[in-house]
């Protein structure tokens, strides 16, 4: 058996005296953080839960406290459980074919190979792009009666004529999952490249000297080095997708009903047309318990800071 | 000591956050009553690509006009407008004036002006008095009418040419067979809107047909007779596919669109697509002609949108009032309108625009129109109740349709 090496870590241990004062010292600098996290974060998070538990009229004043009406209210809308396995389907299937993906691509890159820089560079276009303008690309093109996807499609004999895609529930969730994709594999490869370059050399070669194979030494040995990237991608691709409303809103925005939405889209509906803020406070309240049971949980579990 | 020193810098940040975004909340009145000059803010939607120039120009002359006032213009589109609108109260920042829809919830809460409050005793006589009947609420007008407009059949007629339909269909059997023939060429014979855009508007020009309707001011009815029949023959259209596919999904402006490129049969359309057709696709040959009902009696969905203002501040009523006044004067109002390709809701407009080719169509039909229930509280609802259910007419039964939507105006009201 071979003996691993430790990966260099540095450890800053300080004092708990020290560490306090330089927090006061750190102040000032840390302020104006302080200040955006109350304002974008904590209070308008606040507003929320107490609107909540009010019952705001249709013109939008707040009449009265309610108490948790509102949450048992949504809690028995009939079409929840339909909602909430969308949601979980749409979370599940992008953030996992995100992560598969972008390993590949990842793997990839980080071989040398002539032009890589502009290959590394291109992978960053979906990022650098506004999701919507993404999605709404995606969308006339997917048109049936001027998209040049359909069109295509028809040409290359796949489909008879073209198909509302946009326009279906199963079609429309999986072209939304698509674009789901697309969007989050530059953030997931460029960690997980980061991760990647983070693999010490002596390591891969010392695997290689004990004989393990590619496919071994990849499993083995490079995959349990990424842990840490691995997590932090997946947590943050977690958050991102659960929480996304343009894809979502462009690609399924026309169908009728709620059997395409997920508890975002539903968010916004009851907003929109129910015109009924107090009881979307309550449903985006369960969201917001949601993602914290989801990132509490994972953090137990996955410990993605642990450093060894 | 420290301790305590990181507690209050902790404090005073949040405290200070609260204040700015008390500020965002509260909205800033006080520093415009110290100063001379009165701001007025509006909030429109963009019924055109050329709707925020017209409005800009207006104000520029009133400001021109009226020195010491500004209005500051915000520019919504329809889909988001009352949604912008309903935050902006829930802040206590209500817009002055407000170019929109319905309007019973807001003035039933008492956060409107009337309309003697607003404007003068002379621009108040000059509206039509079919058009001052929909702007009241329990004997109380709150809106000025700002425009109109009706729905008509708008039919392709080198389509009709090509099947071998002779003349625009006046009947639902009628208009049926038609859109069979149509379709049998291999073009979607009628176009059905029955999307989250404007399937309520879709579904009122059907149900109008047939003697139905949404309700009044008290009551909202959708789940009556005549509207299940109406529905019946929308879902039996669907099923006999003489429609475009995907009906309960397809939105109304990018059908208008398929229309216009040839694409569809018939659709019923506005005064403004007119002047679409002349710019997109000169050469559509196409004709406008009443719309098909039930019986053949005439019926169709009227629309009006009306200005109103809101309770901010009293020394803002007469600045207020001067800006109605001065827009509601037949130079300024007469632009507006006949650019915006609407119908006029002053006698002294309707006057002006008689001699108008375009609009006469429409201004014939307006008589028999049925407007949506605007003044009823729960209008709200069931107009958002028809934009999310309507369209599932094409996957389930119209009574079971027709049902969700009325528990959903019941539930509002």
């Amino acid at each position: 058996m071979s003996t691993f090496q430790q990966p260099p870590t540095t450890r800053i241990r300080t004092e708990r005296g020290q560490n306090r004062e330089s927090l006061v010292a750190a102040l000032p600098w840390i302020g104006p953080v302080l200040i955006l996290i109350f304002g974008v974060v904590l209070f308008p998070a606040a507003y929320m839960i107490y609107n909540s538990t009010r019952r705001i009229s249709q013109a939008g004043t707040d009449v009265e406290g309610v108490g948790f009406a509102n949450f048992s209210r949504v809690l028995a809308d009939p079409n929840l459980p339909r909602i909430l396995l969308n949601t979980l389907v749409w979370v599940v299937v992008v953030v996992t074919v995100t992560v598969i993906l972008s390993l590949a691509l990842a793997n990839f890159l980080n071989k040398p190979f002539p032009g890589r820089t502009l290959v590394r560079m291109a992978v960053v276009v979906p990022w650098a792009a506004s999701v919507v303008m993404t999605t709404t690309v995606f969308y006339y093109g997917l048109d049936r009666d001027y998209g040049i996807m359909n069109t295509f499609l028809v040409d290359i004999g796949l489909l008879d004529s073209p198909y509302g895609f946009t326009k279906n529930v199963a079609t429309a969730l999986g072209a939304a999952i698509v674009v789901g994709i697309f969007v989050s594999i530059p953030f997931t490869t460029y960690t997980l490249l980061a991760g990647l370059q983070a693999v010490p050399g002596d390591i891969l070669e010392a695997a290689k000297m004990d004989g393990a194979g590619k496919v071994r030494t990849y499993f083995l040995v490079v995959l349990p080095q990424l842990r840490s990237a691995l997590a932090v991608a997946v947590l943050i691709n977690v958050i991102n997708v659960f929480n996304n409303l343009p894809i979502l809103r462009i690609m399924t925005g026309s169908l009728p009903g709620y059997s395409a939405d997920t508890l975002m889209t539903y968010i916004f509906k009851v907003l929109q047309f129910d015109r009924r803020l107090d009881l979307a406070s309550a449903l985006s309240v369960i969201n917001f318990a949601i993602v914290i049971v989801i990132v509490a949980a994972y953090v137990k579990i996955v410990k993605p800071m642990r450093e060894d | 000591m420290k301790k305590r020193l990181r507690m209050s810098m902790v404090a005073m940040a949040a405290v200070g956050t609260l204040a700015v975004s008390s500020c965002g909340f509260g909205g800033g009145g006080s520093a415009e009553a110290e100063g001379e000059g009165t701001t007025l803010n509006m909030l429109v939607p963009s019924y055109s690509d050329g709707t925020k120039a017209l409005w800009e120009g207006v104000i520029e002359d009133f400001e021109a006009a009226n020195e010491g006032v500004t209005v500051n213009l915000q520019i919504e589109s329809w889909e988001n407008l009352e949604s912008v609108l309903q935050t902006k109260i829930q802040a206590g920042e209500a817009p002055d004036i407000y170019n929109g829809g319905a309007f019973s919830a807001f003035a039933s809460e008492g956060l409107l002006y009337s309309a003697e409050d607003i404007a003068s005793e002379d621009t108040l006589a000059d509206f039509q008095e079919s058009f001052v009947e929909n702007e009241s609420l329990e004997g109380t007008q709150y809106g000025l009418p700002l425009l109109a407009s009706a729905r008509a059949l708008f039919y392709n007629q080198d389509l009709f040419d090509a099947a071998g339909v002779e003349a625009p269909p006046t009947t639902w059997e009628e208009l049926n067979d038609a859109a069979a023939k149509i379709t049998a060429t291999g073009t979607p014979g009628y176009g059905m809107p029955l999307g989250s855009e404007e399937a309520q508007g879709e579904s009122l020009i059907w149900f109008a047909g047939n003697g139905g309707g949404f309700g009044d001011a008290t009551e909202i009815t959708v789940d009556t007779p005549e509207n299940l029949e109406a529905a019946q023959f929308m879902k039996k259209m669907i099923t006999d596919g003489v429609t475009q596919p995907d009906p309960g999904a397809t939105q109304r402006t990018p059908m208008i669109n398929v229309f216009m490129q040839g694409q569809i049969g018939m659709v019923y359309a506005l005064p403004q697509t007119v002047g679409q057709i002349e710019e997109a696709n000169p050469d559509l040959n196409y004709g406008i002609a009443n719309v098909p009902t039930n019986t053949g009696e005439p019926a169709t969905l009227g629309v009006a949108d009306r200005l109103l203002a809101f309770k901010n501040d009293e020394t803002k009523q007469e600045a207020i009032t001067s800006f109605m006044d001065f827009f509601f004067a037949e130079d300024q109002y007469v632009s507006w309108v006949e650019t915006e390709g609407f119908l006029p809701s002053t006698k002294s407009g309707a006057e002006a625009m008689a001699s108008n080719e375009t609009l006469k169509p429409f201004l014939e039909m307006l008589p028999d129109a049925e407007f949506y229930p605007t003044s009823n509280p729960a209008w709200n609802a069931t107009d958002g109740a028809f934009k999310s259910l309507m369209g599932l007419l094409e996957t389930q039964e119209p009574a079971s349709v027709l049902e969700q939507i009325q528990a959903k105006a019941d539930a509002a009201a």
